[in-house]
C-alpha cells in the first residue's frame, strides 16, 4: 500500500509539474508575446465599437530597437493625445531579432495586432505582398508625395499600391579610433584595399591585446559582410526569367567572400560565431580599431550607463570606401511604417501615421543622426562628420534581392550560418555553393 | 496524467478478500454498484473537456494544415490550397529532417539520463545530511527551479561568452591558454554540451524534489532491519530503496524525456548567441524556423506530427512499465 501511495504522490506531483510547465512554455516560446497579449487585452474592450468614427481608443505602436530615442517617443505620445482627445498612444519597443516572427503571429489576429508597426525596409515586401497592411495609397500625397524617400516607398508598394511608407533611413558607416590610427600612422582609407590594409595593420600593431579587432566583424554579421560581396560585383541572388537563383558562388561573389574571410581571420578579434549586437561593449573595452554600425551606435558609446563618453574625443567616422573610391555599396538600412490591416482603429492609426510623417517629428530624426523620410528635411542632419558619413553611406546603398520569398532566406538563418563558417576558416567556394543550393530552393 | 490514475483506481476495486480493509471496501461497493460505474466517467468529463478544448482544436488545425500549402498569404486571409501529402513527402525525402530527429533523440536521452542521475543523487544526499545543510540545498534548488528561463539563459550565455565569459577566464587562468577567446558554441558537439548543462541545471531541482518526496516514504524499519542483517549501504539502496521509489523514478523519467525532446528556449537563445543554426537545430527549433521563421506553416504542421509520434513512441515503453507494475501490485 505504501508504494501505491508513493505512486499516487508521484502522479500528483507530475500532474502539477506538467501544468506548471504548460503555463511556462507559453512564455518561453516568446517572452514578448506575453506583454503583447496583456496589452492586447487592454484594447480588445474598445474594439468593434469604433469601426466608423474615430472614437477614443488606445493605439498601440510598435517601434523597433533603439533607433527612435525616448525624447521623440515622448513627443509623439504627447502630440497624438493632444490631437485625439480621449485616445491614448502606447509605444511598445520590439527587438529587431525575431521581429518577422512576431509580426507574423500578431498581425494575423484582430485582437492581438498592434495598430501601427515599424518594419525594416527589406522586410516590408514580406507583409505587403500578403495583405497584412492597410492600403495607404490615397494618403501618399498628404504624407509628402515626391518628397518621400523613393526607394522606401517602392519597398512598401506592390502593383502600384502603397502599403508601407518610409519612416527613416540610415545605413551603416565606419566608426574608428583616431588615436590608434595616429599610432599606426594610418590615414582614413579612400579605397576598399586601403580599408582592408588598415584593418590588418591595426590588428598587428595592437596584437598585445587578446581580442583586439582592427575591424570588428562578428561571424553572424552578414549584413556587413554583404558589402564586400557587392563591392566586388557579386550578388546574393539573381533573377533569371521568373526564377531566382542564389548567386553566392559566382566568381565575383567568391572574391568578395574571400575578402570577408581575410578580414575575419586577419583583422577581427570578435567571436567567430557572435552576433553584431552591442558593438559599444568591445569598443569601450578598447578592443576595436574600426567597426561598421548604424548611426545610433554613437549614442550608445556616448552614454554614461552602457558606453564610455570619455572615448568620444577619439571617435571618428567615415563611409566605408568601395574599390572604386566611391562609398561602398552597403546594405540600405532604415524602416517603413504601416498600419495593420486587422487593426480595429484604422482612422486613429492613419492620424498617427500622419503625425509620424509630419515635418515636426521627422526633423527630430535628422537631429538624431538618421536620414528623415522626407528629402527636404535632410539638411537637418547638419554638416558635421557624422552627418557627412551618414549621407555618403546612403548614396551607394543597396537592397536585398526583391524576391517575394526573400524573408524565407533570412528566416532560415542560412546567411548567418554561411558567414560563421567563413569566419571559422571554411572553404569559401564549397560553402558558397551549398548556401546557393539552399537559397535557390527557398526562393523557388 | 488522468488515464494511469483511472486504471489504477479501477484495479483497486478488484476483490481482495485477504485484508480487512479490502473486505470493507467490497461490502461498501455492493450498495452503490451502479453509481460507482458511471461516477468515474462523470468525474472525467471536466478534464476531458479541457483537454479537448486546449489540445483538440490545435491538433485538428495542425492535421488540416499539414495537407495544405499554408504560408504567410494564408495567415492573412487567402484561401489555402490542398496539396495532399506533398508536405509529408517533401519532409520524408529531405535527409535533414532525419538528422534533426536523430540529433533530438540522442540529446534528449543523454540529457534526461544525466538529469535523473544527478537529481536522484541530490535527493539521496538530502536524506542523509543535517537539517541546516538540507535546507540550504533545498533553497538553492528551488531558486534554480524558479528562475525564469530567459533570465537564467542570459546568465549562462555570459558565463560561456567567448571573450568576456568567466568559464574561459577560469580555464586560461589555470594555464589552459587554448581557451582564450574559445567559442563554446561554434562546434555542434560543444554547443550541445553547453545546452545540455543548461537544460540539466534547470530540470534537476524537479527530479531531486520528486525523488526526495518518494524517499521520505521508504520505511526506516526496513532499512534498519537490512542493516542489522549486514546489507551494505549500496545493497540497501539497490535492493530496498530503488524498488520502493521505482514508480516515482519512472514517472519523473518519463516527464524528463518528454520535456527534453521538446526543448526549445535554451537552443533558440544559444543559437542567437552563437553557433551554426543548421548544425544545431533540434526538433523544436527546426519546426519553429520552418513555420514562423520561413512562413511555411503547412510544412511545419506536417513536421510537428513527427514530434508527436516520437514522443509517444519514447513514452510508450514507460507507460507500459508503469501499467505492468501497477497490475503486479494489485494482483
Amino acid at each position: 500500500m505504501r508504494t501505491t501511495r508513493i505512486l499516487l504522490t508521484g502522479l500528483a506531483t507530475a500532474a502539477l509539474a506538467l501544468s506548471a510547465c504548460g503555463g511556462d512554455d507559453g512564455g518561453d516560446t516568446d517572452s514578448t508575446d506575453e506583454a503583447q497579449a496583456a496589452a492586447g487585452d487592454d484594447t480588445s474592450g474598445d474594439d468593434g465599437e469604433d469601426a466608423q468614427a474615430p472614437e477614443p481608443a488606445e493605439i498601440r505602436l510598435w517601434l523597433n530597437g533603439g533607433d527612435t530615442p525616448d525624447t521623440m517617443r515622448d513627443w509623439l505620445i504627447e502630440a497624438f493625445e493632444e490631437q485625439n482627445p480621449g485616445s491614448t498612444l502606447v509605444i511598445e519597443e520590439q527587438q529587431w531579432e525575431g521581429l518577422v516572427d512576431r509580426l507574423t503571429t500578431s498581425l494575423g489576429s484582430a485582437s492581438e495586432t498592434p495598430d501601427v508597426v515599424e518594419i525594416g525596409n527589406t522586410q516590408a515586401p514580406t507583409f505587403t505582398t500578403v495583405g497584412a497592411f492597410s492600403d495607404l495609397t490615397d494618403m501618399l500625397g498628404d504624407l509628402g508625395g515626391d518628397d518621400l524617400l523613393q526607394g522606401f516607398v517602392d519597398a512598401g508598394s506592390v502593383d502600384g499600391q502603397t502599403y508601407a511608407v518610409p519612416l527613416y533611413a540610415g545605413s551603416k558607416y565606419v566608426f574608428y579610433r583616431k588615436d590608434l590610427f595616429a599610432e599606426s600612422g594610418l590615414e582614413v582609407p579612400a579605397t576598399m584595399e586601403e580599408f582592408v590594409d588598415a584593418a590588418v595593420t591595426l590588428k598587428q600593431d595592437n596584437d598585445d591585446m587578446q581580442n583586439f579587432s582592427g575591424f570588428w566583424f562578428p561571424g553572424q554579421d552578414w549584413r556587413n559582410g554583404v558589402t564586400f560581396l557587392w563591392d566586388s560585383g557579386g550578388e546574393l541572388a539573381v533573377q533569371e526569367g521568373d526564377e531566382w537563383h542564389g548567386a553566392l558562388s559566382t566568381p565575383e561573389s567568391i572574391e568578395g567572400l574571400e575578402r570577408a574571410q581575410q578580414l575575419f581571420t586577419e583583422a577581427s578579434g570578435a567571436p567567430k560565431d557572435g552576433n553584431e549586437a552591442d558593438p559599444q561593449v568591445p569598443f569601450c573595452a578598447g578592443e576595436v580599431g574600426m567597426l561598421s554600425a548604424p548611426g545610433w551606435v554613437r549614442w550608445s558609446i556616448d552614454n554614461e550607463e552602457i558606453g564610455c563618453p570619455e572615448m568620444m574625443e577619439n571617435v571618428g567616422v567615415f563611409a566605408m570606401p568601395g574599390s572604386d573610391g566611391e562609398p561602398a555599396p552597403v546594405l540600405l538600412g532604415g524602416s517603413n511604417i504601416a498600419i495593420s490591416a486587422n487593426s480595429q482603429n484604422q482612422e486613429l492609426a492613419r492620424s498617427l501615421v500622419e503625425l509620424i510623417l509630419s515635418d515636426d517629428f521627422q526633423a527630430q530624426y535628422a537631429e538624431n543622426g538618421l536620414t528623415p523620410a522626407k528629402m527636404s528635411l535632410a539638411d537637418g542632419l547638419g554638416d558635421d562628420e557624422f552627418a557627412t558619413a551618414s549621407i555618403e553611406a546612403v548614396t551607394n546603398a543597396k537592397l536585398t534581392p526583391a524576391a517575394a520569398n526573400w524573408a524565407v532566406v533570412e528566416g532560415s538563418r542560412v546567411l548567418e550560418d554561411l558567414f560563421v563558417a567563413i569566419a571559422n576558416g571554411g572553404d569559401v567556394e564549397q560553402l558558397a555553393a551549398d548556401a546557393d543550393a539552399s537559397i535557390t530552393e527557398q526562393l523557388d | 496524467m488522468t488515464p494511469p490514475v483511472t486504471v489504477h483506481g479501477g484495479r483497486r476495486e478488484d476483490p481482495g478478500p485477504s485484508t480487512a480493509a479490502r473486505r470493507r471496501t467490497a461490502s461498501r461497493r455492493k450498495g452503490r454498484r451502479s453509481g460507482r460505474r458511471t461516477m468515474p466517467y462523470v468525474l472525467l468529463v471536466p478534464a476531458l473537456a479541457v483537454l479537448l478544448a486546449a489540445l483538440g482544436y490545435p491538433l485538428f488545425r495542425q492535421a488540416v494544415m499539414s495537407f495544405q500549402e499554408y504560408g504567410l498569404a494564408q495567415q492573412f486571409g487567402q484561401p489555402p490550397e490542398w496539396v495532399g501529402v506533398d508536405n509529408y513527402t517533401r519532409l520524408l525525402s529531405d535527409s535533414y529532417l532525419w538528422t534533426v530527429i536523430a540529433r533530438s533523440i540522442a540529446f534528449c536521452l543523454l540529457v534526461a539520463a544525466t538529469t535523473m542521475v544527478i537529481g536522484t543523487a541530490l535527493a539521496v544526499l538530502m536524506t542523509v545530511v543535517s537539517r541546516g545543510v538540507r535546507l540550504a540545498l533545498q533553497i538553492s534548488l528551488l531558486l534554480a527551479w524558479a528562475m525564469p528561463h530567459l533570465a537564467s539563459l542570459t546568465v549562462w550565455q555570459w558565463l560561456f561568452d567567448a571573450q568576456y565569459g568567466i568559464v574561459n577566464w577560469l580555464l586560461t587562468s589555470i594555464g589552459l591558454d587554448g581557451f582564450a577567446g574559445h567559442s563554446w558554441l561554434i562546434e555542434p558537439l560543444s554547443f550541445f554540451i553547453v545546452a545540455g548543462v543548461v537544460v540539466v541545471w534547470m530540470s534537476v531541482p524537479f527530479v531531486a524534489f520528486a525523488v526526495y518526496a518518494g524517499l521520505m516514504q521508504v520505511p526506516v524499519e526496513l532499512e534498519e532491519a537490512a542493516a542489522i542483517d549486514g546489507a551494505s549501504a549500496r545493497a540497501r539502496f539497490r535492493l530496498i530503496t530503488v524498488p520502493l521509489v521505482k514508480p516515482v523514478l519512472l514517472i519523473v523519467g518519463l516527464l524528463q524525456i518528454i520535456w527534453d525532446l521538446k526543448v526549445f528556449t535554451q537552443i533558440f537563445v544559444l543559437q542567437d548567441a552563437g553557433g551554426v543554426t543548421r548544425e544545431t537545430n533540434l526538433i523544436g527549433t527546426y519546426i519553429y524556423r520552418l513555420g514562423l521563421g520561413e512562413g511555411q506553416f503547412g510544412l511545419a504542421a506536417a513536421a510537428s506530427w513527427f514530434v508527436l509520434l516520437i514522443t509517444v513512441g519514447l513514452s510508450l515503453y514507460y507507460v507500459r512499465v508503469l501499467i505492468r507494475d501497477d497490475e503486479e501490485l494489485t494482483r
